[in-house]
């Protein structure tokens, strides 16, 4: 690539995804029947931001990964997780990183968080109306003009919905949400928020095949995230382990059986 | 019927050369050191928001002098190439060198066959790592390119900065030391030089990718002091 130089007319501004189709640099939507799909995440609102956690299995018809990474830091003060076709997803993930750092070194000012998860909004319809291999983010932040954790989910046509209180996405969606609605109460600790939200992919995971629980075999666990004024945070292993372990130690004294409680 | 008069080439490139170096002459100087750590630019600038240095990718910074919409614009096409090269390949693949060369080439056409020629001096700064070595490019607005060993200066008034600025800086010091000598280089023996005419962007491993700071007045105060 030479110097992408552009006229004052033609010229595509801060947005990379523009530059990037201009330049010729993006890829078209495909179909493909072989892919992967990503599954179950959960973004919950606690009192000081927002925790996430997410499963980390890609299925095709197989388990294609067990260790797949669908929450990440998009910058520093925000995490993007994806569902629905894996590479779509991922590629997507990058996109949007690197929109939002282009973003910011060509203005010299950062993206707000409304302004990102707008600028998702167009990426999402276009793909997921021109290709079989659907992707659907989940944008979650510490919004540091309003000084509030926020979280933005978007539907198949690219539409953003802001959420107060929590947001699924993946095909474990009806075991995941059903178990936030019972569990759910505004300003909940940080503890309370990654407990909560950790039972919703155990219960995801114990009732849809595509979504990854804890792999004590393999010692994989979901990923768990918090963003707080301190930014984008991701629990390390023996915290994730220590948490589905005894999410799994309760369930197995029960015999499997949550037995009118959230345990 | 229009009349051509025949121009010497060896007139038409002094012209252009004089025009360009006119231009240049009108702004204020830059300094860039390499530091023990890292690399340091010190630009002479009033405004607070119209930055003559800024951040091109992870370990590469860009600075300019002369007309600011001329160097603003190699500034984004120097950001777009670096983050479209990094989308086809991989962060790793981003090089100062590739990109210090393709402005040289810019400027080259621009001072040849241009309208007229850039009225810019600009300079691409990498900080090295085990794969690239810590490198000051330095693009003339005719195309020539030098890689400047320890520091370089632009603007108008390089030469007697540069004299200024060796006297004082011997060996990579720390960035405070490099900071005082750049700014005393910048200001002369005959001015000081208040914090809030100072623009300083430093490029620094801090354990992140992304290793370019910008430094708020503050910060500058407090390394010089």
């Amino acid at each position: 690539m030479g110097l992408p130089l552009f006229d004052a007319q033609s010229d595509p501004g801060p947005s990379f995804v523009r530059f990037a189709e201009m330049a010729g640099l993006t890829r078209a939507p495909v179909t493909s029947e072989l892919s992967a799909h990503a599954t179950t995440v959960v973004a919950v609102r606690f009192a000081d931001g927002v925790v996430m956690v997410g499963d980390r299995q890609a299925t095709s018809y197989y388990v294609a990964n067990r260790d797949v990474r669908k929450i990440e830091a998009a910058d520093r003060f925000t995490a993007l997780a994806i569902s629905g076709s894996a590479a779509r997803g991922l590629e997507f993930i990058r996109l949007a990183q690197l929109s939002f750092e282009h973003y910011e070194k060509m203005s010299d000012s950062a993206l707000s968080l409304e302004g990102k998860a707008n600028y998702l909004s167009p990426l999402i319809q276009r793909n997921n109306l021109t290709s079989t291999l659907v992707v659907l983010p989940l944008l979650a932040g510490w919004d540091l003009a309003h000084q509030r954790g926020r979280i933005f989910e978007y539907d198949g046509a690219g539409g953003c919905y802001e959420r107060q209180d929590f947001s699924v996405i993946g095909s474990g969606t009806p075991f995941a949400d059903s178990t936030l609605r019972l569990g759910f109460t505004p300003d909940m600790s940080r503890e309370d928020a990654l407990a909560l939200a950790a039972l919703a992919i155990y219960e995801a995971a114990d009732n849809d095949p595509s979504t990854g629980g804890p792999d004590f075999v393999r010692n994989i666990f979901p990923m768990m995230v918090t963003l707080t004024s301190e930014g984008f945070r991701e629990l390390d292993h023996e915290t994730a382990e220590a948490t589905f372990r005894s999410i799994n130690d309760r369930r197995a004294a029960s015999g499997g059986v949550a037995g009118g409680t959230l345990r | 019927m229009s009349n051509y008069f025949y121009v010497a080439p060896e007139q038409l490139i002094k012209d252009r050369a004089e025009f360009a170096q006119k231009g240049i002459a009108r702004g204020r100087s830059i300094v860039a050191a390499i530091y023990d750590v890292g690399v340091v630019l010190v630009a002479e600038n009033p405004s607070a928001s119209l930055y003559k240095i800024s951040e091109i990718y992870d370990r590469i910074a860009f600075a300019g002098v002369g007309k600011y919409n001329e160097f603003d614009r190699l500034r984004e096409a120097g950001i777009r190439w670096a983050d479209g090269t990094g989308y086809t390949y991989s962060r790793e693949d981003v090089d100062a060198r590739a990109l210090a060369n393709y402005y040289a080439q810019h400027l080259g056409d621009m001072f040849t066959e241009g309208q007229k020629p850039l009225e810019v001096e600009i300079l691409v700064a990498q900080l090295g790592n085990k794969f690239r070595p810590t490198k000051l490019y330095r693009i003339a607005y005719e195309g020539t390119i030098s890689d400047e060993a320890d520091f370089a200066v632009l603007g108008g008034d390089a030469e007697t900065i540069k004299g200024r600025f060796a006297e004082l800086e011997i060996g990579h010091l720390s960035l405070a030391q490099t900071l005082k000598n750049a700014v005393a280089a910048l200001a002369g023996p005959d001015r000081v030089l208040p914090v809030s005419d100072l623009e300083v962007g430093v490029l620094e491993d801090r354990g992140d990718r992304r290793t370019f700071e910008r430094l708020d007045d503050d910060q500058i105060a407090r390394l010089l002091t």
